[in-house]
């Protein structure tokens, strides 16, 4: 693209020396055609014309640099200033001397010129030719004496004799030819010195005229090759007609000189007449030398002065394009080295470093992005919340565990400091001042469990924290990591009920049957032997005894159903079909089970038996709620969410509803608010829900009662797909 | 080439008058003659008439040359065919100082002829007396021709310094309107 410009601007350069160079060659011929204008002077308007066209090629070339450079000027370009303050500089220098050498040279010419025709010369000249003149008047006087007396001597008049005398004339007087006219004008003799010519050089009317009217005539003439010749006509004084004309050469001598000083007299009066257009011819021609010169100048100090700034322009426009952020800009190295050349290659040297370090910053930022989406990426994937803090205890950067945690957004932690954080949500106060009172007290690296009590319940959380190094021993900061531990606590108590049911039942099942068998033989051996008082309180006291073992019994069987590992057997089922065939077995009792059955056509993948155990527990809990006069509704729906179908079945009654104070809780094991049984029911529904892969939870309706609603998921699940989401329930039952 | 050169330098020089033609050359009488040999003839009577300017420069020396142009070519000719036949008379007028006389020079043959008064020679230069054109059977009987005749003072031929003012001014411009008829010979 650059190739361009520099090759159009080379053709320019070399146009316009090729303008100049034929301007100088017309100036010299014009010169050489005016020194010599016989050969060349027909050489003289063409090339005048010729110079004057390249003399306004040449303006226009000048003008338009000249107006391309008051345009950049004026267009603030980069380097048009300096160019346009050399260009004046280099034009003022280039005038000056020529106008005082232009003014000088106008003056000497005009001078020298007029010096050429000064008074004294031009009366020599004028006197020379005076005395030329004299001479030959002397000699035309005696050749007209010689005329006269020729014609007199003829005495016969007849054309013979004529003829033959005027041969004799002319070879004794010397003539060149002698011819005898009648007064009309008729020849009547001739004889010349060239027998060949036969016609006499007729004289001119006037001549004639002035002979016939009785005035003899006498002048010099040019003859044929250039020699003077006098001419003589004169009239017969006999009065018999005749006129003589005599040509006689003049004296060779004589006429050589006369004709020298003549054509020198010639020469310098046309010289002396040509004298104002002499003086154009030289005023014109120097003009066009000094035209020549300015323009030359002008164009030449436009393209030195351009030459000599294009490096600055460039390092200016470098400059500018480094100024708004292309650090790729390289500059054109000029060809001669010098100052300029070593500015360019330190700038180009510049600008490839800055180049080069912003290459790297932009690659180390790239890196660092990177890392810091990769750092972003895990720590968004860590269930643990982790929080960076500056030393001033301000947060820098939280996780979204840490937001689900602590149930803050993370655009509102970034930036607080944490003594914000506890003001700002009060039931996070304990967690800000654990971790404070670490800070303060200058404690390295600590760790804490610390117990919220939220609207959510009560929530315990494991917390370290650690210095922030960005170099090594340096702390700038903290790094605050913590976990919810609640439903991992929980777990543990779970599990550690469920040891201490296995065993107690296991310990406790063992000496039942031998106290109930023991009981009976008792009263089966002694009940008829005893007086019928006695007889009275040994039936009741065994029957007690064996009440209340089998009560012992069942307890100790629902501990052991709690406790022990279940083992699932499913298959698929259709949820409303079974559902009807669990409340059906409730019909006819006093309290009114309805069903509102909206999951037709759905099936699960369930154990028919476990889950029908759920329903008994729920039924039954709702008839106890719902007394004498209970309602119990049975409802079932189909859902989707996540692009995963479930089913979600409600037992609703309307009983007094859950306790508030213990609503999140009754799905713990031996929570209860009955006066009997184990509180381990609604625990084994929570259980064996979470097994198929669902979730149970508790809620008291607006209208009233109490409801728990179950959500399983649908058939559509794979096994393999139902894994992950069981595996994610009970590893959340862990996180949490 | 004389022209093209007048009309250039007349556009170049702005200041200059248009240049005029047909003044101080009056052609009266043309005649083309058919001789006894078959040679076609050219009589003419040229008057000319010289301004001011143009005398004082005769008398001061300059030498005046005069051309009568004479052009014959096809009717139908195309702009790039040559003539048939073309004459250039050209014919100096001088003043000789020393006889005070006033010379013709007939360039082509180098005749010289002296004349007492200035009228005498430009008479005799006006005067053009059985000039030969070309022989009849040189041309084709069948062909209209046009014979073209223009008369002026030459001013190339003028000493150098005088030729760029006699370019401008209009008093050197003695050339004659072209005289120009039609022939079937």
């Amino acid at each position: 693209m650059a190739a361009a410009p520099v090759n159009k601007r080379r053709f320019d350069v070399a146009a316009a020396a090729m303008l100049v160079v034929l301007l100088l060659a017309s100036l010299h011929m014009i010169s050489a055609a005016v020194q010599r204008s016989e050969e060349l002077g027909q050489w003289f308007i063409p090339l005048l014309l010729f110079t004057l066209v390249g003399l306004v090629i040449l303006f226009g070339l000048v003008g338009w640099n000249l107006w391309q450079l008051l345009r950049d000027y004026r267009l603030r370009v980069a380097g048009s200033r300096l160019s346009a303050r050399l260009t004046v500089l280099f034009v003022v220098l280039a005038l000056v001397p020529v106008s005082v050498v232009y003014f000088y040279s106008m003056r000497f010419l005009s001078s020298g010129i007029d010096s050429w025709f000064d008074l004294q010369v031009d009366s020599a000249m004028e006197d020379a030719l005076t005395l030329s003149k004299l001479s030959l008047d002397l000699h035309k006087r005696e050749r007209l004496k010689l005329s006269e007396n020729l014609l007199s001597s003829i005495e016969d008049t007849s054309q013979t004799a004529m003829a033959l005398s005027v041969n004799d004339m002319r070879a004794s007087s010397g003539a060149l030819e002698i011819t005898l006219f009648s007064v009309q004008g008729k020849v009547l003799a001739l004889s010349h010195a060239n027998p060949d010519i036969l016609l006499p050089t007729a004289p001119d009317s006037g001549m004639v005229q002035q002979v016939v009217a009785g005035d003899n005539y006498v002048g010099v003439a040019s003859g044929p090759d250039g020699r003077l010749l006098v001419r003589c006509l004169v009239l017969d004084k006999a009065r018999r007609g005749i006129v003589l004309q005599a040509l006689y050469p003049v004296p060779e001598a004589l006429s050589d000189i006369s004709s020298s000083l003549q054509d020198a007299y010639e020469a310098y009066r046309t010289r002396a007449y040509m004298r104002s257009q002499i003086k154009f011819s030289f005023a014109l021609s120097l003009s066009m030398v000094l035209l020549l010169g300015l323009f030359a100048a002008a164009w030449a100090a436009v393209f030195t002065a351009r030459r000599l700034v294009q490096p600055i322009s460039d390092i200016a426009e470098g400059t500018r394009a480094v100024a708004e952020g292309n650090y790729d800009k390289q500059l054109p190295l000029p060809k001669v080295e010098d100052e300029l050349g070593f500015l360019v290659n330190s700038f180009n040297a510049m600008t490839r470093r800055i180049a080069h370090a912003r290459n790297a910053l932009e690659e180390g930022r790239h890196k660092l992005q990177a890392q810091h989406n990769y750092l972003e990426t895990v720590l968004g994937g860590l269930s643990t919340g982790v929080m960076a803090l500056d030393g001033d205890g301000r947060i820098q950067t939280a996780n979204r565990a840490a937001e689900q945690i602590l149930g803050v957004s993370v655009a509102d932690l970034a930036g607080q400091g944490l003594q914000e954080l506890g003001r700002h949500r009060e039931s996070l106060q304990p967690f800000v001042d654990r971790v404070m009172e670490s800070f303060e007290k200058g404690v390295h690296e600590g760790r804490a469990e610390i117990t919220l009590y939220r609207g959510a319940g009560r929530q315990v959380l494991l917390c370290r924290h650690s210095p922030l190094e960005t170099d090594p021993g340096t702390a700038t900061g903290h790094v605050l990591v913590f976990d919810d531990v609640t439903e991992l606590l929980k777990a543990q108590r779970d599990a550690a009920w469920g040891e201490v049911a296995r065993r107690l039942a296991h310990e406790i099942k063992n000496p039942l049957t031998p106290i109930q068998l023991s009981a009976e033989r008792l009263r089966r051996k002694y009940l008829g032997k005893l007086p019928p008082e006695d007889g009275v309180v040994l039936d009741r006291a065994t029957h007690t005894i064996v009440q209340q073992v089998e009560a012992m019994k069942t307890m100790v069987n629902d501990f052991s159903d709690y406790a022990k590992p279940s083992k699932l057997q499913v298959k698929p089922l259709q949820v409303d079909e079974f559902l009807g065939e669990v409340v059906a077995l409730y019909e006819g009792g006093t309290q009114h089970v309805v069903t509102d059955l909206n999951a037709s056509g759905l099936t699960i993948e369930a154990d028919p038996v476990r889950l029908r155990q759920v329903m008994h527990n729920l039924l039954k809990n709702a008839v106890e709620a719902g007394g004498e006069r209970g309602h119990i509704v049975v409802s079932s729906r189909v859902g989707a969410e996540g692009g995963n179908d479930f089913v979600e079945i409600a037992v609703s009654d309307n009983g007094p509803g859950f306790d508030p104070d213990l609503i999140d809780q009754v799905f713990e094991p031996y929570v209860t608010s009955k006066t009997k049984g184990t509180g381990l029911g609604l625990a084994i529904v929570k259980r064996i829900v979470a097994e198929h892969g669902g979730w149970v939870h508790a809620e008291n309706p607006h209208e009233g009662g109490g409801r728990v609603v179950l959500h399983l998921p649908g058939l559509a699940l794979s096994t393999d797909q139902q894994l992950p989401l069981l595996a994610g329930i009970d590893g959340e039952g862990e996180d949490a | 080439m004389k022209t093209l050169a007048q009309t250039i330098v007349a556009i170049l020089f702005l200041c200059a008058p248009v240049i005029g033609i047909a003044e101080g050359v009056e052609m009266r009488r043309v005649a083309l003659t058919l001789s006894e040999d078959g040679r076609i003839l050219l009589d003419a009577d040229i008057k000319f008439n010289l301004n001011d300017t143009v005398s004082e420069a005769l008398e001061n020396g300059v030498p005046l040359t005069f051309e009568t142009h004479v052009q014959l070519r096809r009717a139908s000719a195309w702009v790039w065919e040559s003539d048939v036949v073309e004459h250039r008379l050209r014919t100096v007028l001088r003043y000789r100082p020393l006889s005070g006389m006033y010379e013709l020079r007939n360039l082509v043959g180098d005749e010289r002829l002296s004349f007492a008064t200035r009228d005498a020679a430009l008479r005799t230069l006006g005067n053009i007396v059985a000039m030969p054109i070309i022989e009849r059977k040189q041309l084709d009987l069948d062909e209209d021709y046009l014979v073209r005749i223009d008369v002026g003072l030459d001013i190339e031929a003028l000493p150098l310094p005088m030729r760029p003012m006699a370019y401008i001014k209009r008093d050197w411009s003695i050339t004659s309107e072209p005289w120009e008829w039609r022939l079937r010979p």
